[in-house]
């Protein structure tokens, strides 16, 4: 109704909604550096107006909250490339410390000490200086001391690789406490937001689970699905669900084969996981991709060396008119064979510099031996039963057919290659990230600026309103008083 | 169009990428080494492996070379020395045919060829670093001894096996002669067989000329033989140091391709870091003045 204390009631509520509106300015202002928070704007609404025998009379504006300004697709588009970010930036954290390993030399003197490279050259050339001396008892200790070398740098190789995969895996299974704890937060959140406010934005609590969400797909890869109500289900990339509305499915950890594995349920988890995404798909890369091949080459390099030089002064006749012992302690197999790398012989007269049926003058066996440093398909293997009773056809080669230098050098390509190509990966990665980032800071990150402007302009309207306010007043009491004097002024 | 209220904490990342960059690239001056692990450049990582193992190879062959060249000299000198004690043994014993001596004067020729036979005979057991030189592979013990019978034999207990050296580009040099090739010849090349029947021709009261100028003819053969013989150590001498020679330039070549594969652009460095050190001072200044003021500063 058109009276004055309509008027003041339109008035009073305006006073209210600019009240409101500089609160919410001034949470605003106060979360300005509040990791995750998105401003907040607030909601203007007018008064339905009211229709009396066909007269429309206007009621006044209402402020009737707060609407946090956010982009869920943005935000959904960072926390992927977060994902991917992660996950290459920890696998390749862990490439450099495998690679940190075998750094190049790049002296051109003699060898560097913990070159596996030299060792392998500085090895067989022992035999070739054999060669000019076979019965020289300082030649035959170098053969021996240059054995030990090579042995035992093999062998730190592969333990340090060892243990850095055990590093990897009790990090991998730290990841899962991390990830359980923000599920958790998440499924209760979710709970909260539907109860709370199921149809519109619910604020602080959405910044929250925002954040939560963020972090958790840094740790592991995510989809995320909005359902009806303002819920919101989570499941792995391959499709484990780990929340869904209020409960969360617990991430577990179990020993398999030695390495820790991850469940969920009863689900075996772990390979899809790897390909996932996140801190958690970084480390399982490198634990169970990269370091095995690492381990694989070192394992067939140190079986390779050990069985030829073995099988080759088998061959041949000692000092003493025996025939050769094993040099190497003779690995069964492959597998594991560079860890437990180590020389057997200890005495250097037995090493069979020369052929059998010759004197012990003879060299012909020193320089078969060094013939193996050149050769990628040495005569010694046709034929060559390996220890598990697989006798290796003609033509087939332990090292691939290269020789032993020639092995290693293509290791160390490979391995440089793999490290190169996830750095590139990752730099790119980061670019798109702090992209994205920038983006979504511009629609959600407080402005100070924009909450000056708007402090002002609520200032300048709540100005007015209390001058209509006041003048308001002076109508009301002149109404009072219509034609007498009296004391209400 | 709205813009990241926190741009300056970007510029901060950039600022400490900028010092990254600065920091590895002064490591890389200060030790002169470009590629400092496998990632920065995986193919010459890979390279360098096979030119280290190259130079390696040459360098070990170019020790051992040393060591076998004075073996060789030994036997080279030994042999020389045989010579020249066939040479006199020769003279002795044409003198001895020429029908003018007695039997006291060619017994003492005879005694003279046996003193020969004894030098001819230590010279065949040199050894050089404690092994016997002319024994084929059985070289740890004397491989001629002089039988005490009448006429006396000499045995030879080594082998026929010969060593050879391999040189880094697959070339084989002979490192010895079997004493018995050299010494113990098929037919009229046998020195000690000469010699021997020599000593017994002189010592006998009633010289058979006929048969003392035959075996006078076999010692000269059996001593071309022996130059002959020497040859072969000549020429192995000779491939050693060619092939030493060519492994050392070689060498070389290795050094220097593994160097510039290796080894930092000092001045491409230097360029790199003097600009990025710029862009840090530049980013400095930046962020010290865009400062963190906004509007509020503005109103009263």
């Amino acid at each position: 109704m058109g009276t004055i204390s309509s008027a003041f009631s339109i008035i009073t509520g305006a006073l209210n909604a600019d009240q409101g509106g500089l609160s919410i300015i001034a949470g605003n202002v106060a979360n300005a550096n509040t990791p995750g928070y998105s401003r907040e704007t607030p909601n203007w609404v007018e008064n339905s107006p009211i229709v009396i025998n066909g007269h429309t009379y206007g009621a006044g504006v209402t402020e009737t909250g707060a609407t946090a300004v956010r982009d869920r697709v943005l935000e959904q588009r960072l926390d992927q490339q977060q994902q991917l970010a992660s996950s290459s930036g920890t696998r390749l954290a862990a490439l450099n410390t495998l690679q940190a390993l075998f750094t190049p030399d790049s002296g051109s003197a003699s060898a560097t000490a913990g070159d596996i490279g030299n060792d392998i050259t500085s090895f067989f050339n022992s035999f070739a200086s054999l060669e000019a001396n076979p019965g020289d008892n300082a030649l035959r200790q170098q053969v021996l001391s240059t054995a030990s070398t090579l042995a035992g740098d093999i062998s730190n190789a592969a333990s340090s690789v060892n243990m850095q995969r055990s590093a990897l895996d009790q990090e991998a299974a730290g990841v899962a406490t991390q990830v359980n704890a923000l599920t958790a937060s998440i499924a209760k959140l979710n709970l909260q937001i539907q109860s709370f406010s199921p149809t519109g934005d619910a604020g602080s609590l959405e910044d929250q689970r925002q954040q939560d969400l963020s972090q958790l797909s840094q740790l592991i890869g995510i989809n995320q699905v909005t359902t009806e109500n303002n819920g919101l289900t989570i499941t792995t990339t391959s499709g484990q669900t780990l929340v869904s509305e209020g409960e969360s499915n617990v991430l577990t950890t179990g020993k398999v084969n030695g390495v820790t594995d991850f469940f969920v349920g009863g689900t075996d988890v772990t390979a899809q996981t790897e390909s996932g995404g996140g801190s958690l798909g970084g480390y399982l890369t490198a634990r169970d991709q990269d370091i095995p091949t690492v381990l694989g080459a070192l394992d067939q390099m140190a079986f390779g060396i050990s069985t030829e030089v073995n099988a080759q002064n088998a061959k041949g006749i000692d000092l003493n008119g025996n025939a050769g012992a094993a040099i190497f302690v003779q690995p069964q197999q492959a597998a594991g064979a560079a860890e437990t790398m180590s020389v057997a012989m200890t005495d250097p007269s037995q090493i069979a510099a020369a052929a059998a049926g010759a004197g012990s003058g003879d060299n012909s066996n020193a320089t078969a031996m060094a013939d193996l440093a050149t050769s990628g398909d040495p005569p010694i293997l046709n034929g060559l039963v390996l220890p598990g009773g697989l006798a290796l056809a003609a033509g087939q080669t332990l090292l691939g057919g290269l020789t032993p230098s020639g092995y290693y050098s293509g290791f160390v390509t490979t391995l440089g290659s793999t490290v190169s190509q996830v750095q590139t990966e990752n730099t790119a990665q980061n670019a798109s990230v702090v992209q994205l980032q920038t983006q979504n800071n511009a629609l959600s990150q407080v402005n100070l600026n924009d909450e000056a402007s708007a402090m002002t302009t609520l200032e300048r309207s709540y100005q007015a309103a209390s001058q209509v306010f006041s003048m308001i007043n002076t109508l009301m009491a002149a109404a009072l008083n219509l034609g007498e004097q009296s004391t209400v002024a | 169009m709205r813009v990241d209220p926190s741009y300056t904490t970007n510029l901060v990342g950039a600022l400490d990428q900028a010092q990254l960059n600065s920091q590895q690239l002064s490591s890389e001056l200060s030790s002169g080494v470009r590629v400092t692990s496998l990632s920065s450049d995986p193919l010459a990582a890979g390279e360098n492996v096979l030119l280290l193992n190259q130079m390696l190879q040459d360098d070990s062959f170019t020790q051992s070379s040393s060591l076998v060249s004075g073996q060789l000299q030994v036997a080279d000198s030994a042999l020389g020395q045989v010579v020249g004690q066939l040479t006199q043994a020769v003279s002795l014993a044409t003198s001895a045919n020429n029908g003018t001596m007695n039997a006291s004067d060619r017994q003492s020729i005879a005694n003279q060829i046996a003193g020969i036979r004894a030098e001819v005979l230590a010279l065949a057991n040199s050894s050089y670093q404690g092994q016997y030189i002319f024994a084929g592979s059985i070289n740890s013990s004397a491989p001629f001894t002089l039988s005490a019978t009448t006429p006396a034999t000499v045995t030879y207990s080594g082998d026929q096996n010969v060593n050879y050296l391999k040189t880094p580009n697959g070339q084989r040099i002979q490192l010895n002669v079997p004493g018995s090739q050299i010494f113990s010849g098929a037919g009229a090349n046998n020195v000690f067989a000469a010699l021997n029947s020599l000593v017994a021709d002189y010592s006998t009261s009633a010289t058979d000329t006929a048969q003392a100028v035959s075996d006078t003819t076999a010692l000269g053969s059996a001593l071309n033989f022996v130059s002959q013989q020497r040859v072969s150590i000549d020429n192995s001498l000779t491939q050693i140091t060619a092939a030493s020679n060519a492994v050392s330039s070689e060498q070389t070549q290795l050094t220097a391709a593994q160097t510039s594969l290796m080894q930092a652009d000092v001045a491409k460095v230097a360029t790199q870091l003097s600009l990025s050190e710029t862009q840090q001072t530049a980013l400095e200044d930046v962020i010290a003045q865009i400062g963190s003021g906004s509007l509020f500063d503005k109103l009263h």
